[in-house]
């Protein structure tokens, strides 16, 4: 799961890159309105976490465009700003969820948990496919009751395939879900995640779809 | 019609009146002095005339004695007691004794002219006022006149009128023209009353207008306003759009203010908080806790500063429907996972609030986010208007609040500017917010099991003041 972060802070968006990456998720950071539009309209991301107070573009104009553009990606609005009416102008706006500053890092969590949850048309916290069970609360994997032992990278290609479950998932739509901008990214690599997922896995878990991609049942 | 002391009514009437009663009082005096001496003179004139005429017809016959050669021509002297008289005496000369009326007119009839002992010098004339006949003041002159050709003693002759003669056209006069002045002064009085009124009507009309102004059901004097007022006007709306910049920029400053602590409010409490630093103890724990508090005082005082500004401000209104509807979109996104039923029960399209629609969705958002931190489930709300109040119920199925907790949970009775914040609930920032309003919060039991709070609020009418979105 790939996340955006938009907080012109530095150390508040070093603490939420820090916090979203021990919870398992890849994240894109961005510190101005501009490289945010751009950003979410250009990449795959699963949510985004949106500041409002922005340099160069506020974040309701971000957001708006985002929607004008058709991203329909889940957003949390992260900001100062509590007042009611500007939490009715966020969620108008087109936000998903709105928090108030101060917050704490575990309703953050919880609550993007949750939005990336709902996107995926999933209902409950745990993704279960057979024995096979992923807590998204505790980014644990379990199979018939025992701990699995993944990597990050394994982990996000389980999760991601698990939130979309029974549909065919492509080799490039899972590396922009799991690599961040940054990273060199290389779809080849993703035949070797899912070799090593299968290993670990039930055989024929993860059906292949030839020429498509992948698929869990 | 009232007359304050010290009011520029009470200054203009009694100037005015003064004026009036002053310039009339003056007016009628000197006219009916006027007329007076004009009709005096002309009465002295008469008798003067007559007064010739006798000396005119008056001869001394051989023995000396006084005679008539003619008599006077004026009818009103042969008629008994008609209110003129002549009468001539003979004044003491050597051994002869002064003699009184030895020649006399028909009118006095048995009656004598009796001047004072006086004597004038020759050729002057005196006047009197004497008794005449039937004892009525006569005015009366007189004059010595010696024999030129015979050594008879001198004379003295008389010509006498009813005072009344002068007197009666004097006291008509002086009754027409104090008829006639007295309905001037009426007439200019009333005119003078009309004037002040119509001429202070604008600052009436300026009074209600302020008074709407302080009620919020206006922003600025809007009617047009004589030219000596308008200006004054002019420069109150000045000063009233300057108050509301004031106004306004305090209130963004105080927003700016929060929103800047609240991120490094926010990296605080992240930091102690974050998995590397679990086991920083007793600090990580006290961070948090003033976190927290900090926090909530700025909630408190930022919605406290908004509103009293925007209650100062006033002026403004809102649909009471669409701010609902509006928190509740943002209740049905925070509270996506609880699955909670929120009902509006009842609240008309009418329905308006005199005052900002942000606050009034600041303290809904309180109250539903209260009702949905509580509820098992269920919200209803329902608003209707009674008189010149709204009145808002938000109703949750929760466990409610017992009875003697609720007025702690307000802090009813001791709130002020220092005042701390409340439960955290969000509760008190919703009273405070309603009482600066002129409203209030009341908490109740709700049908439904849990708590109901009822918010009172002022309503507003739809032809007055401007709408906020």
């Amino acid at each position: 799961m790939r996340i955006l972060i938009v907080e012109d802070e530095p150390t508040l968006r070093q603490q939420l890159q820090r916090s979203l990456a021990a919870a398992g998720y890849v994240t894109d950071a961005a510190d101005n309105g501009r490289d945010a539009l751009h950003l979410g309209q250009e990449e795959a991301f699963d949510a985004a976490v949106l500041d409002l107070g922005l340099p160069l573009l506020d974040g309701l104009s971000v957001l708006r465009q985002w929607r004008a553009a058709g991203r329909n990606l889940p957003v949390l609005i992260l900001t100062a700003r509590g007042e009611w009416h500007e939490r009715v102008a966020g969620i108008d706006a087109g936000a998903d969820d709105y928090l108030p500053k101060p917050f704490h890092m575990e309703e953050l969590l919880a609550r993007l948990r949750a939005l990336i949850r709902r996107a995926g048309g999933q209902a409950a916290n745990e993704l279960v496919c057979g024995p096979l069970v992923l807590d998204t609360r505790s980014a644990r994997a379990h199979l018939d009751g025992q701990p699995l032992t993944l990597t990050s990278h394994e982990f996000r290609v389980l999760a991601y395939l698990l939130h979309r479950r029974g549909e065919v998932v492509s080799r490039a739509e899972l590396s922009e879900h799991i690599y961040s901008y940054d990273s060199d990214r290389d779809s080849n690599t993703i035949e070797v995640f899912v070799a090593r997922l299968r290993k670990k896995l039930p055989p024929e878990m993860i059906e292949t779809v030839r020429g498509l991609g992948y698929r869990l049942p | 019609m009232k007359i304050a002391f010290g009011s520029l009514r009470q200054r203009l009437l009694l100037g005015t009146l003064a004026w009036i009663i002053g310039t009339i009082g003056v007016t009628g005096w000197l006219l009916n002095s006027l007329f007076a001496r004009h009709l005096e003179r002309q009465f002295y004139t008469e008798l003067r005339t007559h007064l010739n005429q006798l000396a005119g017809n008056l001869e001394f016959n051989a023995d000396g004695q006084a005679v008539l050669s003619r008599p006077l021509s004026d009818p009103r002297f042969d008629r008994p007691y008609s209110g003129l008289y002549w009468q001539v005496d003979r004044l003491g000369s050597g051994d002869q004794p002064p003699v009184s009326g030895i020649l006399r007119s028909r009118s006095l009839w048995d009656q004598a002219l009796i001047p004072p002992r006086d004597l004038p010098a020759d050729g002057d004339i005196h006047r009197h006022r004497v008794d005449g006949p039937d004892a009525k003041p006569v005015l009366l002159i007189e004059q010595v006149q010696h024999s030129l050709d015979t050594p008879a003693p001198p004379v003295r002759l008389m010509v006498a009128a009813d005072a009344n003669l002068l007197a009666e056209p004097q006291r008509d006069f002086r009754g027409m023209s104090l008829a006639a002045l007295g309905l001037l002064a009426v007439g200019l009085v009333l005119a003078a009353i009309m004037q002040v009124f119509s001429g202070l009507a604008p600052l009436k009309k300026l009074r209600q207008e302020l008074a709407l102004l302080r009620d919020g059901r206006q922003t600025t004097l809007k009617r047009p306003y004589p030219s000596e007022v308008q200006p004054a006007v002019d420069e109150l709306n000045a000063v009233l759009v300057k108050n509301a910049e004031f106004v306004d920029r305090a209130r963004t400053q105080a927003g700016n203010l929060a929103h800047a602590v609240k991120t490094p409010l926010a990296i605080m409490a992240n930091a102690c908080a974050s998995p590397h630093d679990r086991d920083a103890g007793p600090l990580a724990d006290i961070v948090r806790a003033q976190v927290q508090l900090a926090r909530q005082q700025i909630d408190h005082h930022l919605a406290r500063a908004r509103a009293a500004a925007a209650a100062q401000l006033s002026g403004s209104r809102c649909r009471v429907r669409p701010a609902l509807e509006g928190v509740l979109r943002v209740m049905q996104r925070l509270y996506a996972e609880r699955q909670l039923q929120i009902d509006i029960a009842a609240c008309p399209e009418s329905l308006i609030f005199r005052g900002e629609a942000q606050d009034l969705q600041e303290m809904l958002g309180n109250l539903l986010d209260n009702a949905g931190k509580w509820s098992a489930g269920r919200i209803l709300i329902s608003a209707g208007q009674s008189g010149s109040q709204l009145c808002i119920d938000i109703d949750d199925n929760g466990p409610g609040i017992a009875a003697n907790q609720r007025d702690q949970l307000l802090q009813r009775g001791q709130r002020g500017d220092e005042e701390a914040p409340g439960s955290g609930l969000g509760l008190g920032i919703v009273d405070d917010l309603a009482r600066l309003y002129g409203g209030r919060l009341e908490l109740q039991n709700a049908p439904l099991g849990g708590l109901r709070a009822r918010l009172w609020l002022p309503a507003g009418r739809e032809e007055e003041g401007s709408f906020s979105a």
